[in-house]
């Protein structure tokens, strides 16, 4: 397989995860979370009701931004955002990962490793 | 609802341990720099791109691993597998930074935490798994996919071993000991490794049988064939 088609395969595979199979993952607390979770009773919403647990000493995240907790904040649906949040994403980490390596790779004075 | 999905936010660990791990997380990374640029060449930018992007919408599905408890995959062994160690930081490093300040995944305060946890220890824990084991496991891919399967296992308990490590210096257990936080700890992510490693070795087989040359753990090679040297034992 063609270096370029193995890559749009990947990053279609990527985009389906992140659009679309998200929307069926599981929302309860996972492994670190429910560890501080111990000594707590969470109520249906997944909220502290009672206890006494790590995780009440958690504190506001100091950007939350409109796409936190992988949803988009200014949309009503939440379904729509969480799956155009994670297509965002996947386009971020991508363009930011390939900026970044296109600098790494590039070798400094040698005039580039040509074939 | 998981707003934490196994990154550390912040009020968790204090302020001098996050800063500390802060600190310990830009040296390692800038050592990964260092050594993954003399590995790196222009063909490899898209294959490290897509992994990074494709870790980020691998690490956003989480799946039940016990009655009430879900875990999703971190991506050390996956990165390792394809990229090597110091790519495969550098790969981890990118998603838990995006997390941290796009997605309000795991808190800024805690991010030197998290990098050291999910993108250090994570990958180099797997890294030395996956190149010892295919030392002495046979390069066919039932030994490919073992060795990814222990490599994942060993990151993701590893990773939350770093957990307690930067807990015990600058955490406060309340409501509970803190050998009963390790112990559910340690124990979830156990089977959340189970899980990370179906999918890595899953992902790293199907990538060696279309591209092994684009499989860093095989060096370039091939997979051999079951029956290249087997014939006799399957007959």
């Amino acid at each position: 397989m063609k270096t370029s088609r193995f890559v749009l395969a990947g990053l279609t595979i990527a985009l389906v995860l992140a659009g679309g199979l998200v929307l069926y993952a599981s929302s309860e607390p996972d492994g670190l979370e429910s560890a501080m979770l111990e000594g707590c009773r969470t109520g249906a919403d997944g909220e502290i009701s009672g206890g006494t647990c790590v995780a009440q000493q958690e504190a506001d995240h100091e950007i939350g931004g409109p796409l936190a907790d992988y949803g988009m904040s200014f949309l009503d649906n939440d379904t729509l955002g969480g799956s155009l949040s994670g297509i965002a994403g996947v386009a971020l980490v991508l363009a930011v990962a390939w900026g970044l390596f296109t600098l790494l790779a590039r070798k400094r004075g040698t005039g580039g490793e040509g074939e | 609802m998981s707003d934490t999905a196994l990154h550390i936010p912040n009020g968790i660990i204090g302020i001098p341990t996050s800063l500390g791990f802060g600190l310990a997380a830009v040296l390692a990374v800038a050592a990964c720099v260092a050594a993954a640029r003399r590995g790196l060449d222009d063909r490899l930018v898209p294959l490290a791109g897509l992994a990074t992007a494709f870790i980020f919408a691998a690490q956003m599905l989480n799946f039940p691993i016990a009655a009430g408890v879900s875990g999703h995959l971190v991506g050390g062994a996956l990165a390792a597998a394809l990229l090597g160690p110091w790519l495969g930081v550098l790969c981890l490093t990118v998603v838990v930074a995006v997390q941290a300040l796009l997605f309000a995944d795991g808190g800024v305060t805690a991010l030197g935490l998290n990098i050291v946890n999910m993108a250090v220890i994570s990958t180099v824990a797997a890294w030395a798994v996956i190149a010892l084991a295919l030392k002495v496991l046979p390069r066919t891919r039932a030994g490919l996919t073992a060795a990814v399967f222990a490599g994942s296992v060993v990151s993701v308990v590893a990773a939350s071993a770093g957990f307690l490590l930067q807990f015990a210096l600058g955490g406060e257990p309340i409501g509970q000991s803190f050998a009963a936080i390790a112990a559910a700890l340690l124990g979830t992510h156990v089977l959340i490794g189970v899980g990370e490693a179906a999918i890595s070795a899953a992902a790293v087989t199907a990538v060696a049988l279309t591209r092994p040359d684009l499989v860093h753990a095989l060096n370039g090679g091939r997979l051999d064939q079951p029956g290249d040297g087997l014939a006799k034992e399957t007959a």
